[in-house]
């Protein structure tokens, strides 16, 4: 069944066809219309979950981890300020193994206040456990949103969605709705292996003492090591069932590429248009988009960049004082390669709080990484005139 | 998979979770507190404001619950006349409610009302005590006789009402309009009080039938409530013409029945409620009436209702205007002279005090009636007892400097209202009873027996509060003290009440009341300051699952888990629970 939806629409269809039993989130912009269209649906049946009302964002992660916590699949969205506001609460979801699912609508950090979508409040929060997928299309947001329980309950581990504000969030694109037969064959009921139950009480996040925390984090290492594998296995079986797959890293056009951009969410979809025009005109440039950002796909990633002789990472994000994200994390994966492997790799931060990046701004990435020489540490940011 | 260097039984022997293997019950976390929640009734504000020493709140929840009777009967043991002060009482209680911080005052007077008229229809609550071989005279049936007089019966005592007048009620009777209190509605309250006992002598004056000392003599103690009927005079010029006539005597025609001539243009000087009463019953004989008063509006001592009445019926109101002279025209009065006044500084009652600017008007009348005061007349009383320009002078519990004689009501010095009025003549009573059974001791002890620092109790007098207060903390809780957030906003049901037209067409009752159902919705606003209604707010905000019901009601808390974190005290919506020091 295809329907025009917003982003953010799409989110709350996914979130429907995985039949989650309870929901607690707090509005935010540009997140709002989630939890709007969450709480109708659960106001006129369609969604027989238990929408839990809070106060802030913290309590609603608390009210998500507590009902995780009984084994019933559950789900919370949020942005920016209320993202970070959940902070300590993300630890406790992701120590505590806890499947839960989030959609986190990127948006800038204030102060300048700021609405608008850049990457900082998610990728701020990449230390908490839990995996971070970024997406591109509105389609992709319904089916990774249902993949993502999938993924979250074999793992135990929490996945976190992100989708840009407003640029995906509010922007209408035909979606195919899954069909709820098929999406409850692929995704049947939770079974989790420890819950809460008063009939057997156990006490959850107590007090671990040296000899066995270090153990802990070991198994939560260890899982969160298989998400790639793990996906990849459930991408196969969503391909299978729906004809639509997307992996954790996509090559676009990237064979003998001179120059690969690398990108993540919406602007992926602008530079494969720019790609489109280079190598329309015999230009070998190409696209790697990155979806998983935690874990970091390092072994895909390396794959996919050995022996390309230039790299462009566009960040819509900046770790101020550092440089763009995705660019560090890239050059920590691939300096383990030999030299002549190793790409030359050129940073540049941009479209931050919101700021358009057009094709003629992608062309101009392009441009400059052709013209440098060797790399520069330090990233270049574009549009912005010292 | 990252490489472990684990070097134990391995990391996969350990619990992907942190998770215990057993329930929490072996961690005693109560071991931490320092603080310990309890649940402490508290008095709501309504109940240490009533004058009368209603437990309100007690018999709202009771109302809540549907235990109609059960609340009926804890009003009835605190007030005899609850349809008659459910009309005409001021409602301090209202007042003080925290429900006003919300969305208005819960509407206790009409919920009064409705259970005093409801109250009517069935048998009176029994007696609460044996009968006791002393015999008891009240002088007076007003609402300090009656009172007095009512409690004493409940406390076993045989009781005389000497009335001077031909029917029981005092000021209730000669002095209140019957639009405001229906004489049904008075002798119905009046004779459940005879119910219990009460014989009442009418037609007898103490100190011109009978004597006082002879009285004094026959009876094992007096309590003397004869009220404060003499209109005070105004001291000016031209008082003594015809058609200037004191309020009071005016009311007391009208009451009686007559519908005395007043001409057309009538003033009435005053400020208070007999100034009111005068006011509305002379537009309903037809005349145009000005109310004079020498403060303003907020200052007016009158019921606000009244105030507010009186305006909507049509009386006009000039403020800062202080009565000099009346002017004579052939023989009867036919204008008022006044001084316009200024507010200046406030007086001794609070209220800022009227100054003379000078200036002098003119007001044309053809009656005016002066109400600006009673005072207490006494025919040959003891001499030795004491007394101030105000009237006698009483104790706690109404003693008077004389033995076995006790007073209450406006006869004394203490506030003139209905309502304290009832107040007194049961203080009275209580101590008579104390008296007379010989009970030694501070009357400090009586404290406990107060709402805060309100009126004494009867019912604990008698140690049989019906509520469960086992253990009442005798602060008044307030507004800070609760939880609105718990609380959805209701709108209250206000009166109705007949057009002024109807209304000053003739003396039937103006305000109509609320029905059965809106004064049941009325009691469902209370927020039962201090009480615990067993309404789970507690139970579900524990954090420690600590809080359980107790067996019969009311709630247990597992002290063996409870951390003290105080979060069910500041969850509480009514301040019911209290955090007290654990360790010294």
């Amino acid at each position: 069944m295809k329907k025009v939806m917003v982003g953010n629409h799409a989110v709350a269809w996914g979130v429907r066809l995985a039949r989650v039993e309870v929901i607690s989130a707090y509005p935010i912009t540009p997140q709002t219309q989630v939890v709007e269209k969450l709480s109708e649906m659960c106001a006129d049946g369609t969604l027989p979950a238990r929408f839990i009302k809070v106060e802030s964002e913290h309590s609603a992660m608390a009210a998500v981890i507590g009902a995780s916590a009984t084994g019933v699949r559950t789900f919370t969205a949020s942005s920016s300020h209320g993202l970070l506001y959940m902070h300590e609460m993300l630890h406790w979801a992701g120590g505590g193994r806890l499947p839960i699912v989030m959609v986190d609508v990127n948006r800038a950090v204030g102060p300048g206040w700021n609405i608008w979508t850049d990457q900082n409040d998610s990728l701020s929060q990449r230390d908490t456990g839990w995996v971070q997928l970024y997406c591109e299309t509105n389609q992709e947001v319904v089916d990774t949103t249902i993949m993502a329980f999938k993924l979250a309950e074999t793992l135990s581990v929490p996945v976190m969605l992100m989708l840009d504000g407003f640029y995906l969030s509010h922007t209408a694109e035909p979606v195919d709705v899954p069909d709820q037969e098929l999406v409850d064959r692929f995704l049947p009921k939770r079974d989790a292996p420890y819950k809460l139950d008063t009939e057997h009480p156990h006490a959850f996040g107590a007090l671990v003492k040296p000899d066995a925390y270090m153990e802990m984090r070991w198994l939560q290492q260890e899982a969160l090591s298989a998400v790639p594998a793990t996906l990849d296995g459930i991408e196969k079986d969503w391909l299978r069932m729906f004809g639509r797959s997307y992996g954790a890293m996509e090559k676009y056009r990237a064979e003998d590429a001179e120059l690969l951009l690398v990108t993540s969410g919406t602007v992926t979809s602008t530079a494969r248009a720019v790609v489109d025009a280079r190598r329309a005109a015999g230009e070998k440039v190409g696209l790697l988009k990155v979806k998983m950002f935690r874990p970091f796909p390092t072994a895909l990633v390396r794959d996919a960049l050995r022996g390309v002789p230039r790299v462009a990472v566009l960040d819509r994000n900046v770790s101020p004082g550092h440089g763009g994200i995705f660019a560090e994390e890239l050059r920590s994966a691939l300096y383990d390669l030999r030299d002549g492997e190793r790409p030359e790799l050129f940073g540049f931060v941009l479209g931050l709080g919101g700021r358009d990046i057009t094709p003629a701004v992608i062309d101009e990435v392009i441009e400059k990484a052709r013209a440098g020489t060797v790399p520069s540490r330090e990233d270049l940011w574009v549009g912005v005139n010292p | 998979m990252p490489e472990s260097m684990i070097t134990t039984d391995g990391a996969r022997a350990v619990p992907q979770v942190a998770m215990s293997t057993m329930s929490t019950l072996v961690t005693r976390t109560g071991s931490w507190k320092y603080l310990r929640p309890a649940y402490l009734d508290r008095v709501a504000p309504c109940n240490a404001g009533c004058p009368v020493g209603i437990d309100i709140e007690g018999y709202m929840n009771l109302l809540r619950e549907g235990r109609v009777d059960e609340a009926r009967d804890l009003l009835l043991a605190e007030n005899p006349l609850p349809a008659v002060t459910g009309r005409v009482c001021h409602h301090p209680c209202e007042n003080a409610c925290n429900r006003r911080a919300l969305d208005g005052a819960v509407a206790i007077h009409a919920v009064e009302r409705a259970l005093g008229d409801l109250a009517h229809e069935r048998p009176a609550p029994g007696f609460t005590r044996d009968a006791r071989a002393e015999r008891v005279a009240v002088v007076g049936s007003g609402p300090a006789g009656l009172a007095c007089a009512y409690h004493l019966a409940r406390l076993g005592y045989g009781v005389t009402v000497f009335e001077a007048a031909g029917e029981a009620g005092g000021m209730l009777r000669l002095g209140i309009p019957e639009y405001r209190l229906p004489r049904a509605v008075l002798d119905g309250d009046i004779a459940r009080v005879v119910a219990h006992g009460v014989e009442i002598r009418t037609g007898v004056r103490i100190g011109r039938d009978v004597g006082w000392t002879e009285l004094h003599d026959a009876f094992d103690a007096i309590c003397v409530a004869t009220g404060a009927h003499a209109s005070r005079a105004l001291g000016v010029p031209g008082e003594q013409l015809a058609g200037v006539r004191p309020g009071l005597a005016f009311l007391r025609d009208v009451n009686a029945g007559q519908r005395p001539a007043l001409g057309r243009r009538v003033i009435v000087v005053g400020g208070g409620n007999t100034a009111m009463d005068c006011a509305r019953a002379a537009l309903r004989l037809g005349s145009k009436v000005t109310v004079v008063y020498r403060r303003t509006r907020d200052e007016m001592p009158a019921i606000r209702e009244e105030v507010d009445d009186a305006q909507r019926e049509g009386a006009e109101f000039v403020f800062l205007a202080n009565p000099v002279e009346f002017t004579d025209g052939a023989g009867r009065v036919d204008a008022l002279v006044c001084e316009r006044m200024a507010l200046g500084e406030p007086d001794a009652s609070g209220r800022r005090r009227p100054l003379p600017t000078g200036e002098r008007f003119s007001i044309d009348a053809d009656t005016v009636l002066t109400a600006i005061g009673e005072s207490s007349a006494l025919e040959d009383f003891f001499p030795e007892v004491a007394r101030s320009d105000s009237g006698l002078e009483v104790d706690a519990l109404g003693g008077t400097t004389r033995d076995l004689l006790f007073a209450g009501g406006d006869v004394t010095d203490l506030e003139r209202t209905v309502a304290d009025a009832l107040g007194a003549g049961k203080r009275a009573a209580i101590g008579i009873d104390r008296h007379l059974r010989a009970v030694r001791g501070d009357t400090a002890e009586l404290n406990a027996l107060r709402f805060g620092p309100g009126n004494l109790s009867a019912a604990r007098w008698l140690g049989r509060d019906p509520i469960r207060r086992t253990d009442p903390v005798n602060d008044v809780v307030g507004p800070d003290d609760l939880n609105f957030t718990q609380f959805a906003r209701v709108p209250r049901h206000d009166d109705p009440h007949l057009s002024s037209v109807r209304a000053v067409g003739g003396f039937d009752e103006v305000n109509g009341g609320l029905t059965t159902e809106q004064a049941m919705d009325e009691a469902r606003r209370c927020l039962n300051c201090g009480v615990c209604t067993e309404c789970d707010v507690c139970l579900i905000f524990c954090p420690d699952a600590a809080i359980t019901h107790a067996e019969g009601g009311a709630y247990a808390i597992a002290m063996d888990y409870c951390k003290g974190c105080g979060i069910c005290a500041a969850e509480c919506p009514r301040g019911a629970i209290t955090m007290t020091q654990d360790r010294p």
